[in-house]
C-alpha cells in the first residue's frame, strides 16, 4: 500500500496538519428524507471544531486523512484538496462510496448527476449501488447530443455546465455529486439545470466541504451532505 | 434502428445477450465533434442501470482475482467506468489527466493527434514498480491516447496487463498500435 508520506513534501505535511476532521454524526434515515435532514446540516456549523471520536462514523477519519492538501494550486493562496490519494487507498475509497450508498439506498432516487470531472469518479459507483442512472454534467461542447445549458458566475467571468436533453424525466428524484463544494456556484448551476426539467433534487453530496466559502448557504433550501469539512 | 445499422458483431458476441443489451444502449451521434465523424455516445448506456451494471460486471468477471492492483482511467469517460471496476476488484484507481489538472507532481507523456499533439499526465507516486495495471477508457479509436497511458505506467515500472474499453472502432486499427498489449472490448463498431 502506498504510504502517504511518499507523496507529501514537508510543506504539504504542515498544511495537512491544519486539517480538521468532520464534526457531525451521520444519522440513519427512514423512507422519506425528513426535514430534520436540514437541521442536521445546520448543526454542523454550530458545533465546535473538534468532536469526540465516537460522534462520527469511524470510517470518516481514515477518509479525511487520505486526502492530500496541495498548497498554492492552481494559484498562490489556494490549499487544494486532492482526492486522488483517497482513490489510492482501496479501503478508504470503498468506505467513501459506502457512506453515500448507506444514506441514499432505498430512498427512491432514480438519478445520480455527477459534475465533470471528479464527480464522474464518485457518482457512478453510487448510482450502480442504489440502482439509479448516472447523468454526467459537463463543460460546454463535450456532450455530443442536444443539450441544455446553465451559466454560472466565477470569480472573474462565467462558465457553463450542460446536460443531455432527455437524460432525466420530470418528477424523478435526483442527487448531485461532486468531490468538493467551495463557493457552491457549480452545484447551484447543476441544481437549476435539473429543476428546469422538472426533477426534484433531493440532496447535494460531496466528499469535502470548505465551509469558509459558504457554499452551503448558496444552495439555499437544498440539503447538502458532506463527509469531511475542511477549514 | 440507426444503432443496429452502424454496429456489426462477431457471431460469438452476437450470442451474448448481455453484450447485445449493452450495444443497443449506445447512441451514435452523426457529425460530432465534426462532419463525417459518427460519435459513439455512451451516456445513453449510463441511463440504463441494468446495462451499465452489466458493462461493469463483464469487466469485473474478467479481472477479479488476477492480482491487478491498479486501474488507470483516462479523463474523462474513463473516470466513469474505471472506478466501479477498481472498487469491485480491490484495486486502486489512478486518474490519467489532461495537462495541468492534477495538483501534485506529475509525469507527462506526449502523443500525436491528427493535427498537433496532446499530453497525458499521472501523479508521481501513484503507482509503484511491479504493480499490475489495467488501462480503462470508454472507446479505442486510433489508440494514441491508450498508448500514451501505457507508456506512463510502464515508465514507472508497472506492468500493463490489458487495455479495456467498452467500444472499439476496428477500422482505425488502434489495436495494432498497442505494441502487442492485449486489448479487451465489449462492442465493435464499424
Amino acid at each position: 500500500m502506498l504510504s502517504l508520506t511518499t507523496l507529501c513534501s514537508p510543506n504539504e505535511t504542515a498544511a495537512s496538519s491544519s486539517y480538521q476532521p468532520p464534526v457531525f454524526r451521520l444519522r440513519s434515515y427512514n423512507q422519506t428524507l425528513p426535514p430534520t435532514l436540514c437541521s442536521a446540516s445546520d448543526s454542523v456549523a454550530n458545533q465546535p471544531k473538534m468532536s469526540s471520536p465516537d460522534e462520527q462514523d469511524p470510517r470518516i477519519s481514515k477518509i479525511s486523512s487520505a486526502i492530500r492538501v496541495i498548497p498554492n494550486f492552481p494559484k498562490p493562496g489556494i490549499m487544494f484538496q486532492d482526492i486522488t490519494t483517497l482513490l489510492l487507498d482501496t479501503k478508504a475509497f470503498r468506505d467513501t462510496i459506502d457512506l453515500f450508498v448507506e444514506r441514499y439506498r432505498g430512498k427512491d432516487i432514480s438519478v445520480v448527476a455527477g459534475i465533470e470531472a471528479r464527480g464522474f469518479i464518485f457518482g457512478p459507483p453510487i448510482a450502480l449501488a442504489i440502482g439509479a442512472k448516472f447523468v454526467p454534467m459537463r463543460k460546454p461542447n463535450k456532450l455530443p447530443g442536444e443539450v441544455i445549458s446553465e451559466e454560472y458566475s466565477l470569480e472573474y467571468g462565467t462558465d457553463k455546465i450542460e446536460m443531455h436533453v432527455g437524460a432525466v424525466q420530470a418528477g424523478e428524484r435526483s442527487l448531485i455529486i461532486d468531490d468538493l463544494i467551495a463557493t457552491g456556484g457549480t452545484l447551484c448551476a447543476a441544481i437549476r439545470l435539473l429543476e428546469r426539467v422538472g426533477v426534484h433534487v433531493v440532496e447535494c453530496a460531496c466528499v469535502i466541504e470548505l465551509p469558509e466559502l459558504k457554499g452551503r448557504e448558496r444552495l439555499g433550501d437544498k440539503p447538502l451532505f458532506v463527509l469531511v469539512s475542511s477549514t | 434502428m440507426l444503432v443496429r445499422e452502424q454496429l456489426t458483431m462477431s457471431d460469438y458476441r452476437d450470442k451474448d445477450p448481455l453484450i447485445h443489451g449493452i450495444q443497443s444502449k449506445i447512441r451514435v451521434v452523426p457529425n460530432f465533434p465534426k462532419p463525417g465523424i459518427m460519435f459513439q455516445d455512451i451516456t445513453t448506456l449510463l441511463l440504463d442501470p441494468k446495462a451499465f451494471k452489466d458493462t461493469i460486471d463483464l469487466f469485473v468477471e474478467r479481472y477479479k482475482g488476477k492480482n491487478i492492483s491498479v486501474v488507470a482511467g483516462i479523463e474523462a469517460r474513463g473516470f466513469i467506468f474505471g472506478p466501479p471496476i477498481a472498487l469491485e476488484i480491490g484495486a486502486k484507481f489512478v486518474p490519467l489527466r489532461k495537462p495541468k489538472k492534477l495538483p501534485g507532481k506529475v509525469i507527462s507523456e506526449e502523443y500525436v493527434l491528427e493535427y498537433g499533439k496532446d499530453c497525458l499526465e499521472m501523479h508521481v507516486g501513484a503507482v509503484e514498480p511491479g504493480e499490475r495495471a489495467l488501462v480503462v477508457d470508454d472507446l479505442i479509436a486510433t489508440g494514441g491516447t491508450l498508448c500514451a497511458a501505457m507508456q506512463l505506467l510502464e515508465r514507472v515500472g508497472a506492468e500493463v496487463v490489458e487495455c479495456a474499453c467498452v467500444i472499439e472502432l476496428p477500422d482505425l486499427k488502434g489495436r495494432e498500435r498497442l505494441n502487442g498489449k492485449p486489448l479487451y472490448v465489449l462492442v465493435e463498431s464499424h
